[in-house]
C-alpha cells in the first residue's frame, strides 16, 4: 500500500503512453504492407543533443526556435516529455510503377536514387509515394493513441529531423518526433513557454508574413502601401521584393552551427575546436 | 413505436439497408476525423467523398477491374481484382484525396521528393511560372501524374490514418486501398486531387478485407451464392415428388419404395 503523488504518477505514466503509441504506430494498417517502421523513445538527458542542434538552427528559423525554446524550458524544469521517435526508409520502391514519384517506373526511380540520394532540410530523398503515405498513417496512429490517452500530441518534423541527423534510427530516410505531453494543457499549442520571446512588433511582422494581402492598401497604382501602422497613410511603407543578404548569412550561420553540433556529438569534432 | 430490423444478410434487404445507414454514419464521422487530422503547418489540404449504394459501388468495382486487366503492371492485376470483389461486400467507401501534392507544394526544402535541400526536383519537372504550377494539363502517362510534393502525400497519410482510427474505434472494418482510390479518382471522386485513397467500410460477421483466398475474384461469397442459385435447382427436378399424391418419408411409403 502506498500513496502516490498524482502529478508524479501522471508524469511517470507518460512513458507507458509512449509505448502504447509505439504499438499503435506499429499496428497501423498500411496500403503497401511494407513500411518497416522503426521507433525509439528518448527521455531526459538524451534529448540534449537534439535541443542544442534545434537551438542552432533556430537562430535563423522561428520554426525550429519555437520547439527548441519549449524543449529547453521543459528539460530545465525537470519535466522533459518522453519523445517517441518514428522513422522508416521511404526510399525503397515497391514495384507498382504508379508514377507518383515522377518516374515512369520503379526501376527508373531506383536508378535515380542510387546516383542522387541526398538529404534536404530534414529528410532523405527521393521518396516512394506510397511509403510516404503509409508513414503518415502510422504516425497518425501514434498521435491518435496519444490523444486517446488525453496526452497532448503534436508531431514534430523539427525534433525528428535533428534526431535523424544525429544518427538516431539508423537507416531511416525520414524521422518524426512525438513528445508525450508532458502535463498541463498549454505545452505545444498555445505555448506558454513562447510568451515574451517575440515582442509585439515581431509578432505583427510574423502575421504579416502569412498574409501580406491583409495589410495591403489599394493595389491598382502598382506600388501598394502596406498598412503597417495606425496612420498608415502618413510616411507610408511600400511592399518591395528584394534579396535579403543579411537573412541568408544568418541562415547559413545557423546551418553551420547545427552541423558543427552534430559533428561534435558524433565525436568527429572536439568541443574545443568550436569557434 | 418504431421497430428497425437490422441484419447483414441478405444483401440489400431492408435489414441490410438499415445496417448500411449505420455504416454511413461511421463513414461521415471518418470523413470528419480525416479533416481534423494533424497536417504540416495546419494547412487545409484534403477533400473527402463517400460512395454509398449498390450501383455506385459496382461502378467503382468495374473500373478497378478495367484497370486490373488493361492498365496496371501485371503484379497488380490480382490485387486489383481481389479488391474489386472485396469492395462489392463493403457498405460504403470513403475517399480521401490531397488537392495540394501535385499543385501547391509545402515549399520547405525538406528533401523528400528528390533528396535536395530545396524544391528543385519538383519544380524542374512540372510546368510552372515563377513557382506557380500550371496544373491544367491533366494527361497522364502513368497511373498517377508525378512528381508530387512528398510532404503533402505524407500529410494525406494522417487523414487516412485518422479515418481508419475512427473506423476501428467503432469496431467497423475498413482498409486503405490504392485500387479503389485510383478507380474512384478516374470516375471524378475527389475531383481536385491527383492522389486519392479509398477506404471501403463494412459491417459483416466476417471482415471482408482479410483472409482472402487465391483467385478470390472467382470464389468470393457472391460467386458462391450464385453457384448455389445456379445448381441448387437442377437436382431438385430429379429428386422431386408429387407432393399431393405421395410422401416418401412416411414408414409405409419407405417400405414400398424401390
Amino acid at each position: 500500500m502506498a500513496i502516490h503523488d498524482g502529478n508524479e504518477a501522471a508524469y511517470d505514466h507518460l512513458l507507458e503512453v509512449a509505448k502504447a503509441c509505439a504499438v499503435a504506430a506499429a499496428r497501423a494498417p498500411t496500403v503497401t504492407g511494407k513500411l518497416g517502421i522503426k521507433m525509439e523513445i528518448v527521455t531526459d538527458e538524451d534529448q540534449k543533443p537534439m535541443i542544442e542542434v534545434l537551438e542552432a538552427l533556430g537562430k535563423a528559423s522561428l520554426f525550429q526556435r519555437v520547439d527548441a525554446n519549449s524543449y529547453r524550458k521543459l528539460i530545465d524544469a525537470g519535466t522533459a516529455p518522453p519523445v517517441l521517435l518514428l522513422g522508416a526508409d521511404l526510399t525503397e520502391a515497391i514495384g507498382w510503377d504508379c508514377g507518383g514519384c515522377g518516374f515512369s517506373t520503379c526501376g527508373e526511380f531506383m536508378k535515380y536514387l542510387r546516383k542522387n540520394k541526398g538529404v534536404g532540410a530534414g529528410a532523405y530523398g527521393p521518396t516512394c509515394m506510397w511509403k510516404a503515405l503509409d508513414f503518415g498513417i502510422a504516425a497518425d496512429h501514434a498521435c491518435a493513441c496519444a490523444a486517446m490517452h488525453r496526452v497532448e500530441a503534436r508531431i514534430q518534423f523539427s525534433m525528428g529531423a535533428v534526431s535523424m541527423l544525429l544518427g538516431r534510427l539508423d537507416g531511416c530516410s525520414f524521422v518524426l518526433g512525438l513528445p508525450m505531453g508532458p502535463l498541463g494543457s498549454d505545452i505545444w499549442f498555445d505555448r506558454k513557454h513562447w510568451q515574451g520571446e517575440l515582442d509585439y512588433e515581431a509578432l505583427r511582422q510574423t502575421v504579416l508574413a502569412g498574409a501580406p494581402n491583409l495589410a495591403m492598401a489599394f493595389a491598382g497604382g502598382g506600388n501598394p502601401i502596406m498598412k503597417t501602422k495606425q496612420r498608415w497613410w502618413e510616411a507610408p511603407d511600400f511592399m518591395k521584393v528584394e534579396q535579403d543578404e543579411e537573412f541568408l548569412t544568418l541562415a547559413a550561420e545557423g546551418q553551420e552551427a547545427a552541423y558543427r553540433k552534430i559533428m561534435e556529438h558524433a565525436g568527429v569534432l572536439d568541443e574545443d575546436e568550436e569557434s | 413505436m418504431t421497430r428497425i430490423a437490422i441484419n447483414e444478410w441478405p444483401p440489400n434487404s431492408p435489414p441490410d439497408l438499415a445496417k448500411k445507414e449505420n455504416v454511413l454514419l461511421v463513414a461521415r464521422l471518418m470523413a470528419n476525423a480525416a479533416l481534423t487530422a494533424p497536417v504540416s503547418g495546419g494547412v487545409p489540404s484534403w477533400e473527402a467523398e463517400i460512395a454509398h449504394g449498390e450501383k455506385e459501388i459496382e461502378r467503382i468495382a468495374r473500373e478497378m477491374e478495367r484497370l486490373a486487366h488493361h492498365e496496371v503492371p501485371k503484379k497488380l492485376t490480382k490485387p486489383f481484382l481481389y479488391q474489386a470483389a472485396m469492395i462489392r461486400e463493403s457498405d460504403a467507401i470513403l475517399f480521401i484525396g490531397t488537392f495540394r501534392a501535385h499543385a501547391t507544394p509545402m515549399d520547405v526544402g525538406c528533401g523528400l521528393c528528390g533528396g535536395e535541400p530545396d524544391c528543385s526536383f519538383f519544380y524542374d519537372r512540372v510546368s510552372q511560372v515563377d513557382g506557380v504550377v500550371d496544373d491544367t494539363d491533366r494527361e497522364r502517362s502513368t497511373a498517377i501524374r508525378g512528381p508530387l510534393c512528398m510532404l503533402r502525400v505524407h500529410d494525406l497519410g494522417y487523414a487516412v490514418g485518422s479515418a481508419l482510427w475512427i473506423a476501428s474505434t467503432h469496431l467497423v472494418d475498413a482498409m486503405p486501398s490504392y485500387p479503389a482510390g485510383l478507380a474512384a479518382r478516374n470516375l471524378d471522386f475527389c475531383i481536385h486531387s491527383e492522389v486519392v485513397v479509398g477506404l471501403p467500410i463494412a459491417v459483416l460477421a466476417k471482415n471482408p478485407f482479410v483472409d482472402i483466398s487465391p483467385d478470390y475474384h472467382m470464389n468470393n461469397m457472391g460467386k458462391m451464392v450464385d453457384g448455389v442459385r445456379r445448381w441448387g435447382v437442377i437436382p431438385r427436378q430429379l429428386a422431386m415428388v408429387n407432393m399431393r399424391l405421395h410422401d416418401p418419408t412416411t414408414a409405409k411409403a419407405k417400405k414400398t419404395t424401390k
